[in-house]
Parts: C-alpha cells; structure tokens; sequence
C-alpha cells in the first residue's frame, strides 16, 4: 500500500453526472480537488454519433454475438449500441448478483463522464408533492428537506448546464430556467390542445425538458439534431460532464483527474470520527494507494456508492461505514415502466419532421394530485412521441418490386404515436444491496448482491398507465391505438435509487439534511443513493442540485473547520 | 434515462439497439433554416476536425462480396439472396439491391451475426425456398426470369396459417421454435428474415443514404411542422 504523500483538500469518487458537479462546486470554491474515476479517460474523438450506418459491420444493431459474451446485462440497455457499447461495463469484469428469480439490470459506464454520455438528459424539477410524499402515506421516512430548500439549487444547475423546455406552471412539475423549447411535431400540438379539452385541463402533454441546447450556451453549440446522442456529442450540446462541469472544474487550475482509480472503500479515522481518504486500486497495475483528503464526495452512483460504503469498516459500523443503525443498502428503488401505448394518426400526410429531435413529449403527472386515487399510492409521468415510420416499416410490410422500392421511397408511412409511462416506486426497506460473500469484481472488491421487486402498489399502476396511456392516445385523436400491460426488471429504467436515504435522525437515515454521512460527517453522498423516495420524474437533475448545494455546505463546515 | 421517443426498426432476433435511420430525408420540402453563421462555422469546423470511425466505403463492400468472410454465404446461397434481393427491390431509376450491395451485407451478418444453429436454420430456410421454385417454376430461384421469381415470391409473401402463428409467437418470444414445429415453417421465417435483413441493409446502404434518401448527417434544426412539396422531387429527379 502506498500512501499518497500530497493530501487534497477533497476527493469526489466518480466522474459522471454527480461526481462533476462535485469536481466544478468544489475546485470553483477553492478546494483542491482529486477526481478519482475507476474507467479510462475519454476524448472528443471517442465520441461516435456522426458514424452513418453502411460504416458498421452491423447496420447500428450491434455485434450480437459479442455483446451476449462480453456485456450480457449492459446489451440489455437501449443505448447499448453497435457503436457506443464501448460506454458500458464488461459484466465479466465487473460481476454483481441476484437472488433466483429476482432480476436487477444494473447499467454501467466506467469512463471518465460515467454515464453522462449515455443518459437520455430528460431533466424534470420535483416539488414538495414528491418531497412531502413520505410523510404524508407513511411509505419510508419523511424527506430532511422540502422543495424551497433545494429549488435556488435546481435554478444554479438549470442555469449551467442549459435546459429547454416550456413553462406550464403546474405546482406538481415546476417550471425551471429554461433555453426555448423544441418543437413538438405538428400531430403533437393536435394531442396536447385535444387531451387538455378532453380531460378538463388536467393532463397536460407539454415538450421534453431536455439537457439539450437550442441555442449557443455557456460557450457550448447549439443541437444540430444529428440523433443519437448516447453515442456521444462533439460540440457538447447536451450536458455531459466532459464538455461541461470537468472543463469548469478544470479551469480553476484545482483540479486533479485521476482515471483507472478503483475506490474500494472509504478509510475511516476513528480517533477524529471522521473519514482519512479513501483506497484505491490501480484499474491496470492492480497497485494500491491510499489518498488523503478533508472531505469525501462519494458520486459513484447509487449502487456503487452504496458498495463502497458497506465495503469500508468503522468503529461501531462493522458491517459497513454509515451503518450504524443498519439503514446501508436499504430502500432502493428504481421506476417502474413497460406498460404504454402506441397508435396512428389519420391524416397530416403532407406533413413530416426535418432533423433527429432528441426529446420526445412529457405528460405531467395527473394520479394522486388534488384528490386520492382509489387504486395506488403517488403517480406516474408519461414520455413518449410522434414520426413518420419512413423505409423502416418495409421490414413488415406486404409487398414487393416495383412499387413496394417505390413507396418506401416516396412514401413516409403513417404518423405513429407511442406513450410510456414512468411510475413511482415505493421505498421498501426490504429492497435491498448488500455484499457478495463468495462474488468479487476483477479488483478483488466483494460484488454488490441487489435484492429489489416490484410491490403491489406498482402492479397497480402498470394497469392504470396502461389505461390511461390508450385512453389519451385515443382522446388525441389516434386510431388503431394498443395498449400493453408489461413490467421491465428492477434497474431497467436505469434510475436506480436509494440505498444511503437522507433522514432527519441517524435512526431514519445514513445521511443528514446535507448529504453527509451521519456517522462522518466529512462524507457526502449525493448521487442517486441519497434519494428517500423516488418520486416519477427522471432524477439526474435533483442529483445535480443536492451536489451542489451539500458541495457549498462541505466548504462552509470546513471553513468553520467544523469537519 | 428511460428512453422517450418511439424505438424504430429492430434486427432480426436482436434485443439490442436499433439504428432506426428516418425514412424521410427524400428529396423534397426541404426547408431553410440555419445557425447563425459562427455557431454553423463552428459545429462544421468541430465535425471536420474529428478523426470519427474509419471509413467503411463501398468500395469496401464491394471487397466484402469478392472475399465472402468464412462463414458467409456460398456462392448458391449468395445467387439465392441476389436474386432474392434485386426480387423485393429491383434496379429501377434508382439503384437495386445488389446495386447497393445488399447480399454482400448479408453475407456478414450470416456469418458473424448469427449463432451456428441460427445461421443453419435460415439456410435451410434457403434451400425451402429454392425448392419451392424447382417445383412450381421448375428451375432453380436464381436461374428464374424476373416473372417467374416474382410468382415465387408472391407465394413466400402469403404464409400459411400456420406459419403465420409461428412466426407470430416467435416474434412475442424473441427465440426460434426448433424441432417440427419450427421446421415446417422454415420457409416463411427464413422468407421474414431476408425480407428485414434486405430492406434494412439497402436503406442503410452508402449509396442509398446519399443519393436516394439525401441523408444528412447533421440537419442543424428540428422542424416538426415540415410540408411535404411533392412537386420538389420530380424538380430534384
């Protein structure tokens, strides 16, 4: 074991979207600053969204066979592509498991920007009917914090990063800053004027709000609607920590970024109760070093944060840092979603889109609002959206010769129209990440062991969002509208959850109102395993802003040298 | 990062990410619409300056089919898919099948896309189809005139009830039935599987993309209220 002489005045563990946002609040407000990523570093020439499809072996659907050898979970994910599969994990290297029957997809990106490069930027604000959720059905503990404390926090995030969307002024989904919307596609603009008639103004269809530029912004270009932005993007349209928060980090001249640095535990004081540094294993020499620092930011994600805390050993905390009241590793949550529904819409044949919107529709959430829903707790939103099938619809369609070349030529096809639900997950204590016993990942560090199912609450709600998805396709004026009940496993939505809740007391959670690990104080959780509850809307934005926000707090404590 | 747009075309017995190229970049309605001009200068000078993936040309392709890999199609299961192919999408005034290097295409995803048992199962299904024409033509599928191959073909385009249960359930299922159930209906799935893999691998081709589909790599805008001016591709022919 080597210890590294030089000691920092942070270490954030972790890259991606929490773990920049940690590197850039803190460098900015003068900390040294050591970002310890387990993947390799990554360059704008990695990225390879413009790669048109006769430049792949396969056509953009991937090399089957070696993807079912090398990332028989990763290949799972719908941004596990021909092209950017490279963002993700080898499952080999980097093993977790699961009880019988009871799958967990968990989603990886080991590289510098985590997966920040990969995520589908669908940015959307809580309000308090997600943080006061808790407390008022009694499922998990009652959130440290409401909406008015972290809301200047989403303002600072939203700001930086660049987010379009349109104001709707709906108290369950805030407005934001936000960059001018995308357009909807004229078939949209029908469904959301008929859907808000037809359901008395409560569901309301309104345009993705997406970390995605429409205009120049904060020296990064504009979209320019090329499509697959899980590939990459070379002109930093949409945030990824590369193009955005590490640059900033960077600037500042504090930064130090440090790839192939596997963290295997936080390294506990228990003299000062506090946290030393942390372990780490040298992804390609296997060497180990320990580094030194005031204060640890654990950004790895919610289940890998969650695996390094219960891999790290304190006083009164055998069976992990952070546990002392044995709340490590419970309630994890991740959405609920596979039930929706898809149509056609008559007419508007002399219409069609022109470029690759990244952004599909939003349909705010509606259940559990003003008056209780008979069926299930909390709600769900609805994604979804609307084009013109083109040439792709040959594969399936009768015909051939002459005329069959010919109308998939010059004919687009039908407007199809496709609605998905995302559904709140209650926190169950009994879901759950513990250590492997017998598991352990290529580094030697104990596999997480995920243990997470779908209550009865969520079987309730697949049916509703099934109903309610056809239902509005049908008030939007589709025909031909199916709707399909189904479940993903756990983890699918890649929106994992929970696992180091925050709570008013160490006896309702591992962290405080700040992020900061009840029983040390000097390390700050603030990825998605800080979350209480989940909430319907995609969480990456509310990561960002209680990074921010426990990133200002940590300089503040040291200051006052209270850490 | 639940995805939030409609998924498009998948591959054949894929559970993994579809490319799902839009349909369409025809050549018509077009409209204006630009960055302003530093911003355009910029996203241009950006895209220039990236070494992106090595080119794969159809030059390329064009050496694929002259050196089939090893496992890919033989030359009488290639005269099948060319013949095949150039059937559902002939030379017209723009390029056919072959023209676009459909079976060369194909002939890779036989042999590396494909496990073993899949890659035997849709050959056999071939050979179905090469007997169908023995016995209702009385020649072997590529030594058919076009008519001919089209009847063939119209016959492939009608599965039996059966076979239409089949491929239905296998489709729901994600997996090929094996044994006899899956054998008698060989022809119509392996028939289902040429019809995706040659649509998909033409529309995706180079020379498709750039000179019937006028794909373009980075359009600059979203317009999702977009005319269609008929009249613009009769001007743009």
């Amino acid at each position: 074991m080597i210890r590294q002489s030089r000691a920092f005045d942070a270490i954030v563990v972790g890259s991606g979207i929490s773990g920049g946002w940690a590197a850039k609040e803190l460098c900015e407000r003068g900390l040294n600053t050591l970002v310890l990523e387990a993947g390799g570093p990554i360059e704008a020439m990695d990225f390879v969204e413009h790669v048109p499809p006769y430049e792949m072996r396969f056509r953009g659907w991937g090399n089957r066979l070696e993807l079912k050898r090398d990332q028989p979970i990763q290949r799972h994910c719908y941004a596990c592509d021909e092209m950017s599969h490279k963002f993700f994990v080898n499952d080999h290297d980097n093993p977790y498991t699961t009880p019988e029957k009871t799958p967990f997809h968990w989603f990886r990106g080991r590289q510098v920007g985590g997966r920040s490069i990969i995520w589908n930027r669908q940015v959307y604000r809580w309000s308090d009917l997600d943080f006061e959720a808790n407390a008022r059905d009694g499922h998990g503990n009652d959130w440290p914090i409401r909406y008015s404390d972290i809301a200047p926090w989403y303002g600072h995030v939203e700001r930086f990063i660049g987010v379009s969307g349109a104001k709707e002024g709906l108290s369950q989904l805030p407005d934001g800053d936000f960059l001018p919307p995308m357009e909807m596609t004229v078939v949209e603009e029908q469904a959301r004027n008929k859907v808000l008639r037809a359901f008395d103004g409560k569901r309301v269809m309104t345009i993705g709000r997406t970390a995605v530029l429409t205009q120049n912004h904060n020296g990064r270009l504009a979209c320019h609607y090329c499509g697959p932005c899980h590939r990459g993007c070379a002109t930093h349209s949409y945030f990824n920590s590369i193009g955005s928060t590490l640059p900033a980090a960077a600037k500042t001249g504090k930064l130090t970024l440090r790839p192939h640095s596997v963290v295997a535990e936080v390294v506990f004081d228990p003299a000062r109760r506090r946290a030393r540094g942390v372990r780490v294993i040298d992804a390609q020499t296997f060497a180990e070093t320990e580094f030194e620092a005031r204060v640890v930011f654990l950004c790895a994600s919610a289940i890998e944060s969650t695996r390094i805390l219960l891999n790290s050993r304190a006083v009164g905390s055998p069976d992990g840092l952070g546990n002392s009241t044995g709340l490590l590793g419970r309630y994890v949550m991740d959405h609920h979603f596979g039930s929706g529904a898809s149509g056609f819409m008559p007419g508007f044949t002399n219409k069609r889109t022109i470029g690759e919107r990244p952004n599909g529709i939003y349909i705010a959430r509606f259940r559990n609002i003003e008056e209780p829903w008979r069926d299930f707790l909390r709600g769900y939103g609805i994604q979804g959206g609307s084009g013109r099938a083109g040439w792709t619809r040959g594969t399936s369609m009768p015909g051939y010769g002459t005329e069959f070349k010919r109308t998939l030529i010059e004919d687009l096809g039908g407007w199809a129209f496709s609605l998905i639900p995302y559904g709140e997950t209650l926190p169950y204590r009994d879901n759950r990440v513990t250590l492997d016993s017998q598991v352990k990942d290529k580094w030697g560090i104990p596999a997480a062991r995920i243990e997470v199912r779908w209550g009865e609450n969520e079987r309730e709600m697949e049916k509703d969002m099934m109903v309610t998805a056809g239902e509005i396709l049908e008030a939007s004026g589709c025909k031909d509208v199916r709707a399909y009940l189904s479940t993903n496993p756990p983890g699918h939505c890649v929106h994992e959850m929970g696992g180091a809740r925050m709570g008013r007391t160490p006896e309702e959670g591992v962290l405080n109102e700040w992020n900061q690990v009840w029983d040390a104080p000097n390390v700050f959780v603030t990825d998605g395993a800080c979350m209480a509850s989940s909430a319907c809307q995609n969480p990456s934005i509310t990561y960002m802003a209680l990074t921010a926000r426990a990133a200002a707090r940590a300089v503040q404590e040291l200051k006052r040298r209270e850490l | 990062m639940g995805r939030s747009f409609p998924a498009g075309a998948r591959g054949p017995c894929s559970e993994s990410g579809p490319v799902g190229m839009p349909g369409w970049a025809i050549a018509n309605g077009i409209k204006g619409g630009f960055l302003e001009r530093r911003g355009f200068l910029l996203a241009l000078g950006v895209a220039a300056a990236l070494p992106f993936a090595p080119r794969v040309t159809q030059e390329i392709w064009r050496r694929v089919s002259e050196s089939p890999p090893p496992d890919g199609l033989t030359e009488p299961y290639f005269n099948i898919v060319s013949a095949l192919a150039d059937t559902i999408l002939p030379p017209t005034d723009t390029p056919g099948a072959s023209d676009a290097g459909v079976p060369a295409w194909i002939s890779v995803v036989v042999a590396d896309y494909y496990a073993s048992s899949e890659r035997t199962a849709l050959l056999d299904g071939l050979d179905s189809i090469d007997a169908l024409a023995k016995r209702t033509e009385g020649l072997p599928f590529p030594e058919l005139t076009v008519t001919g191959r089209e009847r063939v073909v119209a016959v492939l385009e009608r599965p039996n009830a059966y076979e239409r249960f089949v491929l239905r359930l296998e489709r729901s299922q994600h997996k090929p039935f094996w044994g006899t159930a899956g054998l008698l209906a060989r022809r119509a799935r392996a028939y289902a599987q040429m019809k995706t893999l040659i649509v998909h691998g033409y529309f995706t081709s180079e020379i498709v993309q750039r000179t019937v589909l006028l794909t373009e790599q980075m359009p600059r805008r979203f317009e999702g209220d977009a005319e269609i001016l008929t009249v613009g591709l009769d001007e743009a022919a």
